[in-house]
C-alpha cells in the first residue's frame, strides 16, 4: 500500500537540509501564514487534527498546549524532546539529519501557539551527526532572520538553542529533561507540583513535545486539522513513523498511515522475516512495551487503540521483530539490563527492583535458574509498577512481566535444564566422593576438598 | 562562603583561550548560567582528555555551582569519562535490536583483536572499548560508535576492516564542542546509514 | 511585612477529611503525614522531613485514597475536603506497598546490624518489624560500595547502608547552604560523596547523623562507644547557648554517650550545632567538688554555712553564671532581697560574632538562661555592660563581700590570676561550684558543692523568651546539692527560708504557683514544645496554642 508521506516526503533530497532546498519544496511558507494567525486559532487546528504525542505517551498535542494560559507573566518555554533513547527507536534521527528545517518550522509554529520566545532542542549526546545537521540548520535560520529578535519580520522574537545530552535514557522523560537542562542530574520531578505547563523549565510554564510531533504541525497548519484527522483512524489520526528493526529483510524508518494491519506491514513493507524464518514475536512500540506473540497479531492494526487492546501499545513506534530462533530468556535479560542501567536511582522500587529483575533473568539465562524464579521476577515487577515517581517504573516492569507471561515455556524449560544439570553435577560429585573415600580410608581428608564444585543448592538452601 | 566560591579563590586552572571564550559564549545562550554545566563538561573533557579533578573545579567556577553538584552531573551521564579512554573509544551497542543481529560477535571480536577487556586501554593508548546501550541505530544493526561517529551494518569482518583503516589513516572522529563540528570521519565512509522509506523509494 | 500581615495572621482555611475512618480537621495545605500525626496515626516515612523540601523518593509513606487507583505518597499529598484516606492501619494495599518498599531497601542493605551504631534506634530495623517482617527472597549478590569513609571531622559514611533518602544532601543545600554533599552515579550505584578535596565541615554538620534514618551516617566522636540499649535517654535542653535546642541525651555510666536533636519547630527544628552536641562533657568536669571547703580545706556543711551566713547585712558583689535554672535565679533574687542589704548583681554575658552558618541556629552567647536571670529581676538593661562594670569594680576596688554562683559566673577569659587574686582579697567570698579544679574554687573563702545543669531539672527561658523545661540527664554525685537548695539553706541560716520545696520538681511547682506571670502553666504543658512568654496571657489556657510537633 502507498502510505501518504507527510514527514518523510522530502528526506531523500540531498539539499533538503538547506534553506534553499527546503524552501524550493514549499518550506517556511506555512509558518509565515501562522505568524499572522491568532495563537489560539493555531491551537484549534492542532486540536482538530487529533495529533497525539509521538514520543511514546500519545497525549493529545492540542490539549497539552491548552495547559498554557493565553496570557502569562512568566516566560513560556518550548522544548523539542530529541533525546530518542527508547530501544528500537531511531525515527527522530531521520528528521533531524535529513529534514532539520521541518523540525525548526514545526517548533516555530508551536512556539507561536503558546507564545514562547525561547525554545531548546534537547538532542541525545550520542547523535553526533544529527546534532551538527540540526545545529547548522538553526544557524542558517538565524542568518535568514527566521530565528532571532524579529522572525520573518513579524515582530515576534524567538530564540532557539540546541543542547546536547550526555547519555541517559531517563532524560527523555519530560521533567527529567527539564532538570537536566537546568544543570541538575536528569532525575524526574514529582507531579504535583511540577507539571511542566505550570512549573517547568526554571519554574516557568513549559511545553515539551517530541520531534516527530512538532514536525507534523507544519502539514497540519498548511492543510488544516480536519484534513489530518481524515488520515488514519478516528482515535489515531494521521501518519506515524515506525523505526523497524530485528529479523526482517528491510529494516529502516517507515511512514505509515495509522490503522494499517501489523501482519501486512511485516510481510509487505518490511519484506517479511529474514533468512526464510518464521515470525515469533514483536515489540511494537519500543522496549518499554509488552512483547507480543506472533499468534496474537491477527487483526491487530498499527494504531494506539488496537495495540493496547491486543495487550501492548504503539509507544514510540520502535518496531522490533523476532524470528523463531530468538531465545526469549536472553531477550528478557537483555532488556532488563537496559532498564537497570538507565534507572536514575531516585526512588526505591525502580532503583532496587530493576537490577534485581536483571539478576534473576541473568541467573536463569545462564543455567542457574531455580523453581520459583519466574514467580519472584513477576512479583518484583508488580511491586515496581505503579509505585514510582515516574513512568520509568512501568517501562521497567512491563517488559519483564510480558516476557514471562507470553513465553513461559522458555523460562520453565531453562529452569528445568538447570535442575537436570545440577542433579547431574551432584551425582558426579557424590560418585567422586565415593571414589575418594575408597582411596583416603587411611586418613588424608584434604584431598576431598579439591575439585568438587560446590553445589548451588547447598549454598542457597538457607535462603530458600 | 560556599564551597563553589572557595574553589575560585583557590586559583582554579585556566583552559585554552578558545575554551574560555567558548564557555562564555555558551553561557549566554541560556536564561540561567547553570544550564551550561553540560557543555562545560564537554569542553573540559575535550581539552583534558577526560573529566579530571581539575575539570570539576573549572566547571564549578565557570558556571557558579558547588563542585559536588558538578560531580553529580559528571557521574550521572555515561558520556563524561571519569577515567582516560583510548584515542579511539569503540562503543558497541548491546541492546535488543543489535543483540538480535549479532552484537555479541562484535564485542567478542573487540576482545580478541585488542587483547584488553571493556573499559581498558591498549598499551599504545590507541584503543579502548565498552558495551553501551541503544544508540538509536537499530535498523542498521549491529553497529558501534567510535568516538562520536557511527559505524553501522557491521559484522566482525567489516568492523575489523574499519579498525585497520582507522589505525592507518588516523581520522578525526570527534564532535568538537570547542569548534562545534564533527570530524570528517573515515574517508568514503558515510556518517549515517539509516534507511527510510521516503516517497521517492 | 505588610500592614495586614503584621496585624494578625489570617485564620487558616480548615479542611475536613477522614483517615482510617476517623474525622480529621487540619489547615489547608497540610500533607497526609502531618494530618495523620495530628490524630496520633503514624504513616511511616524516611525521606520526608517537615523542615526540608519534599523529594518523595523513599515511597515508604504510600497510602490509599478512596477513588484513586494509584497509591498516593502521604508526604506529597495535600488534604482535600472530603478525602478518605486509608493508611496501613486499615488498608491491605497500603500495607503491601510499604512492605514491598522495605523489601526493596533491604535487598542491597548490608547485614551490618551486629557492627552498626544505629542498631537499636534504626528506622529500618523498626519499620521492618512493624511493617514488613518477611524473610528475604533475594538470592543474588548485593551491590558493594565504600564503607567507613570519613566525610569530614564529625561524620562517617557507610555507602552500602545508605537508603538514598537525600535528607543529608537537602540539609546541606537548603539549611546551611554549604552544599558539601551530593549523590554520585545513578541507579543502584548511587552513593553519597563529598567532592574530592572537600569535606563536610559546617557548624551544624552533626545534624545529618540525626537526620539519617539508618546507620549510613554516624558520629565519628562516638563511633562504637556503646549500644544504645545500654543507655538511658532523657529529653532535655542543651545548655550551650540561649537558643535552647531541644535534645535527647543518652547517658551510660554517668557519661554522655550520644546527644540527638529533638523536633521543635519553634526552636531548633531538628537541628543541633556541633559545638553544643559534642560539647556536653564541658558541663561535667572531671574533678568534682563533693564536700564544702573553707579556705581551701574540706569542711563540713555546718561549718561552711556558719561562716557564709555572715555575708548578710553587708554590701555584696554578686557574679552569677548564665546557665542556672530560672528557679535558681528567683531563689537567689529573693535571698539577696531578704538577707543581703546592698548588692550589685552581674551575670556573665558576652556576645560573640557568629558566621553565617552559625547564625542559623546558634545564639551569639554562651549563656543558656540569661533570660531567666532577667525574668527573676536579678539583672536588667544592658547585661553585658553590667557584667563588665562589675568586673571592673572587682578589678579596681577592694571588695568586702563576694558571691560567685556557678562555674561560669566569670567567663574563662575573665577568670585570670589577677581576678582570682582579687577574689582572695575579699573579706568574705562564697562560691557555689561544681569544678574542683577551677581557680575560683581555689580562691574563695567558702566553697559549696553544687550540681551541674545536666544534673538538675527545671525551667529555662531561651533568647526568644520561650519557657522550656529541662530534665536531669545524668545522676549527680553524692555530696552535691543544686544551687537553689544551697542558697535556701544559707537563707535559713540568715533567718529567712526562701522556699520549702525539697526536690527540683517540687521547686518548679512552687515557683509556678508563686509567680503570677506563669499562672496556669503546668510542667506537662511546658514540656510540649515550650511556652512563648511574650504571647502567653497568665491564666488563659487558650493563649498558649498546642504544639504541632505532636509526639508520635
Amino acid at each position: 500500500m502507498k502510505h501518504r508521506q507527510i514527514l518523510l516526503a522530502n528526506v531523500d533530497f540531498p539539499d533538503q537540509a538547506t534553506i534553499a532546498g527546503y524552501e524550493s519544496r514549499g518550506g517556511y511558507k506555512t509558518v509565515r501564514k501562522v505568524l499572522g494567525m491568532d495563537p489560539l486559532a493555531v491551537r484549534e487546528e492542532v486540536k482538530k487534527s487529533g495529533l497525539r504525542g509521538r514520543g511514546g505517551a500519545g497525549f493529545p498535542t492540542g490539549r497539552k498546549w491548552d495547559f498554557i494560559p493565553a496570557k502569562c507573566d512568566k516566560p513560556v518555554y518550548l522544548i523539542n524532546n530529541a533525546d530518542e533513547s527508547e530501544p528500537g527507536t531511531f525515527k527522530d534521527r531521520v528528521l533531524l539529519e535529513r529534514d532539520p528545517h521541518l523540525c525548526i518550522e514545526g517548533m516555530i509554529i508551536a512556539a507561536w501557539a503558546v507564545q514562547s520566545k525561547w525554545s531548546c532542542i534537547y538532542i541525545r549526546g550520542e547523535y553526533g551527526y544529527p546534532y551538527v545537521r540540526i545545529q547548522r540548520a538553526v544557524e542558517e535560520a538565524y542568518k535568514h532572520g527566521y530565528l532571532g529578535d524579529n522572525i520573518f519580520g513579524s515582530g515576534f522574537a524567538h530564540h532557539m538553542v540546541v543542547h546536547r545530552g550526555a547519555g541517559a535514557y531517563i532524560c527523555g522523560e519530560e521533567t527529567a529533561l527539564l532538570n537536566s537542562l537546568e544543570g541538575k542530574k536528569g532525575q524526574p520531578r514529582l507531579k504535583p507540583p511540577y507539571f511542566p505547563a505550570v512549573r517547568g523549565l526554571y519554574d516557568a510554564p513549559t511545553i515539551v513535545n517530541n520531534t516527530e510531533t512538532l514536525a507534523a504541525c507544519v502539514w497540519i497548519l498548511e492543510n488544516g486539522g480536519e484534513a489530518y484527522a481524515k488520515i488514519g483512524t478516528e482515535k489515531s489520526p494521521g501518519t506515524k513513523l515506525f523505526a523497524c528493526s530485528g529479523h526482517i529483510n528491510k529494516p529502516g524508518v517507515y511512514e505509515v498511515e495509522m490503522g494499517y494491519p501489523v501482519l501486512d506491514f511485516i510481510e509487505d513493507e518490511l519484506g517479511g522475516i529474514w533468512k526464510g524464518r518464521k515470525l515469533k514475536g514483536i515489540i511494537p512500540g519500543g522496549s518499554s512495551f509488552p512483547i507480543m506473540r506472533a499468534d496474537q497479531l491477527q487483526g491487530v492494526t498499527l494504531d494506539y487503540e488496537s495495540l493496547v487492546a491486543a495487550g501492548s501499545g504503539l509507544g514510540s513506534g520502535g518496531f522490533m521483530v523476532m524470528d523463531d530462533t530468538t531465545d526469549m530468556v536472553e531477550a528478557a535479560e537483555n532488556v532488563a539490563h537496559f532498564y537497570a542501567h538507565e534507572s536514575c536511582g531516585q526512588c526505591t522500587p525502580c532503583r532496587e527492583g530493576g537490577h534485581w529483575i536483571e539478576k534473576i533473568f541473568h541467573r536463569v539465562a545462564h543455567g542457574r535458574g531455580l523453581p520459583g524464579d519466574m514467580e519472584l521476577a513477576r512479583s518484583v515487577a508488580n511491586n515496581v509498577e505503579g509505585h514510582t515517581i515516574c513512568a520509568f517504573g512501568e517501562a521497567l516492569a512491563w517488559p519483564a512481566q510480558a516476557f514471562i507471561k507470553r513465553f513461559p515455556e522458555e523460562f520453565t524449560a531453562r529452569i528445568e535444564e538447570a535442575r537436570i544439570e545440577e542433579a547431574r553435577i551432584e551425582e558426579a560429585r557424590i560418585e567422586e566422593a565415593r571414589i575418594e573415600e575408597g582411596l583416603v580410608a587411611i586418613g588424608n581428608r584434604n584431598g576431598k576438598e579439591n575439585g568438587a564444585r560446590p553445589s548451588m543448592h547447598y549454598q542457597l538452601k538457607s535462603n530458600h | 562562603m560556599t564551597q563553589g566560591q572557595q574553589a575560585s579563590s583557590n586559583s582554579v586552572m585556566r583552559l585554552s583561550d578558545r575554551a574560555e571564550s567558548r564557555i562564555e559564549e555558551i553561557k549566554k545562550r541560556y536564561p540561567d548560567v547553570r544550564s551550561a554545566v553540560m557543555p562545560a563538561l564537554y569542553i573540559a573533557q575535550e581539552e583534558l582528555g577526560h573529566v579530571t579533578k581539575e575539570a570539576i573545579l573549572w566547571v564549578a567556577d565557570r558556571v557558579s555551582m558547588p563542585p559536588v553538584q558538578v560531580m553529580e552531573v559528571a557521574t550521572f551521564y555515561t558520556m563524561y569519562y571519569k577515567k582516560p579512554v583510548g584515542r579511539y573509544h569503540v562503543q558497541v551497542c548491546r541492546t535488543l535490536s543489535c543483540a538480535l543481529r549479532g552484537a555479541a560477535k562484535l564485542t567478542e571480536h573487540m576482545h580478541k583483536r585488542l587483547g584488553v577487556g571493556p573499559n581498558e586501554i591498549t598499551p599504545d593508548g590507541m584503543w579502548s572499548f565498552e558495551e553501551v546501550e541503544c544508540l538509536g541505530s537499530c535498523g542498521s544493526a549491529p553497529m558501534c560508535e567510535i568516538n562520536d561517529v557511527y559505524f553501522e551494518n557491521l559484522d566482525p569482518q567489516k568492523l575489523d576492516a574499519i579498525l585497520q583503516r582507522i589505525e592507518k589513516e588516523l581520522p578525526n572522529l570527534r564532535l568538537s564542542t570547542l569548534n562545534d563540528e564533527l570530524g570528517a570521519g573515515l574517508a568514503g565512509a558515510p556518517l549515517s546509514e539509516v534507511r527510510e522509506s521516503g516517497v521517492r523509494k | 511585612m505588610s500592614e495586614q500581615q503584621s496585624e494578625h495572621k489570617a485564620a487558616p482555611v480548615m479542611v475536613n477529611l477522614t483517615i482510617d475512618g476517623k474525622p480529621v480537621t487540619v489547615a489547608k495545605g497540610t500533607n497526609l503525614i502531618e494530618a495523620a500525626k495530628s490524630i496520633g496515626v503514624t504513616i511511616p516515612h524516611y525521606c520526608y522531613h517537615p523542615h526540608l523540601s519534599v523529594p518523595g523518593n523513599c515511597r515508604m509513606c504510600q497510602v490509599e485514597v478512596k477513588g484513586q487507583a494509584k497509591m498516593n505518597i502521604g508526604c506529597n499529598t495535600a488534604v482535600a475536603e472530603g478525602m478518605e484516606v486509608l493508611t496501613q492501619e486499615t488498608s491491605q494495599k497500603s500495607r503491601d506497598a510499604q512492605s514491598s518498599t522495605l523489601e526493596f531497601i533491604l535487598i542491597n542493605h548490608p547485614l551490618d546490624c551486629t557492627v552498626c551504631d544505629q542498631a537499636g534506634h534504626c528506622k529500618l530495623q523498626d519499620y521492618h518489624y512493624d511493617y514488613n517482617a518477611k524473610p528475604s527472597r533475594f538470592l543474588e549478590e548485593k551491590e558493594h560500595k565504600v564503607k567507613a569513609l570519613p566525610l569530614g571531622p564529625t561524620v562517617m559514611l557507610d555507602g552500602e547502608r545508605c537508603i538514598m533518602c537525600t535528607r543529608c544532601i537537602r540539609f546541606c543545600d537548603e539549611v546551611t547552604g554549604t552544599s558539601e554533599l551530593g549523590m554520585l552515579n545513578r541507579g543502584d550505584r548511587s552513593v553519597i560523596a563529598v567532592n574530592e578535596g572537600h569535606e563536610l565541615n559546617n557548624a551544624l554538620s552533626g545534624t545529618v547523623v540525626d537526620l539519617c534514618p539508618v546507620g549510613a551516617l554516624t558520629h565519628r566522636e562516638w563511633r562504637f562507644n556503646t549500644r544504645i540499649w545500654f543507655t538511658k535517654e532523657t529529653d532535655s535542653i542543651c545548655p550551650g547557648c540561649s537558643t535552647g535546642c531541644n535534645v535527647k541525651v543518652a547517658v551510660r555510666d554517668r557519661q554522655v554517650v550520644q546527644v540527638k536533636a529533638r523536633l521543635n519547630s519553634q526552636v531548633n527544628k531538628e537541628w543541633l550545632c556541633d559545638q553544643g552536641r559534642y560539647g556536653f562533657e564541658r558541663f561535667l568536669p572531671g574533678k568534682r567538688l563533693t564536700a564544702p571547703q573553707v579556705r581551701g580545706v574540706d569542711s563540713t556543711f555546718d561549718q561552711a554555712i556558719a561562716i557564709a551566713k555572715t555575708i548578710s547585712g553587708g554590701e555584696t558583689l554578686v557574679f552569677v553564671a548564665p546557665d542556672l535554672l530560672t528557679e535558681e535565679y528567683i531563689v537567689l533574687k529573693r535571698f539577696l532581697d531578704k538577707c543581703v542589704k546592698q548588692s550589685q548583681v552581674a551575670i556573665a554575658y558576652r556576645e560573640r560574632k557568629l558566621s553565617k552558618v552559625e547564625e542559623i541556629l546558634i545564639s551569639p552567647d554562651y549563656a543558656a538562661n540569661f533570660r531567666g536571670a532577667e525574668f527573676s529581676g536579678l539583672v536588667t538593661g544592658d547585661i553585658q555592660a553590667g557584667y563588665e562594670a562589675a568586673l571592673e569594680r572587682l578589678r579596681s576596688g577592694t571588695i568586702t563581700n563576694l558571691i560567685l554562683v556557678g562555674d561560669r559566673c566569670l567567663t574563662a577569659e575573665d577568670a585570670t590570676p589577677e581576678i582570682c587574686a582579687k577574689i582572695k582579697q575579699a573579706s568574705l567570698s562564697i562560691a557555689i561550684l561544681t569544678d574542683a579544679a577551677s581557680s575560683l574554687a581555689a580562691s574563695a573563702t567558702v566553697v559549696l558543692p553544687e550540681r551541674s545543669i545536666l544534673e538538675k531539672s527545671g525551667l529555662l527561658i531561651n533568647r526568644k523568651q520561650r519557657l522550656q523545661y529541662t530534665d536531669r540527664v545524668v545522676e549527680f554525685p553524692d555530696g552535691t546539692q543544686p544551687a537553689w537548695r544551697l542558697i535556701n539553706q544559707l537563707a535559713v541560716a540568715c533567718g529567712s527560708r526562701i522556699v520549702s520545696a525539697q526536690s527540683d520538681r517540687d521547686l518548679t511547682l512552687e515557683i509556678l504557683a508563686s509567680e503570677s506571670r506563669l499562672a496556669g502553666l503546668k510542667i506537662a504543658t511546658i514540656k510540649q514544645g515550650g511556652v512563648c512568654l511574650d504571647s502567653y496571657k497568665p491564666g488563659d489556657a487558650n493563649s498558649r496554642p498546642s504544639s504541632s510537633d505532636a509526639r508520635v
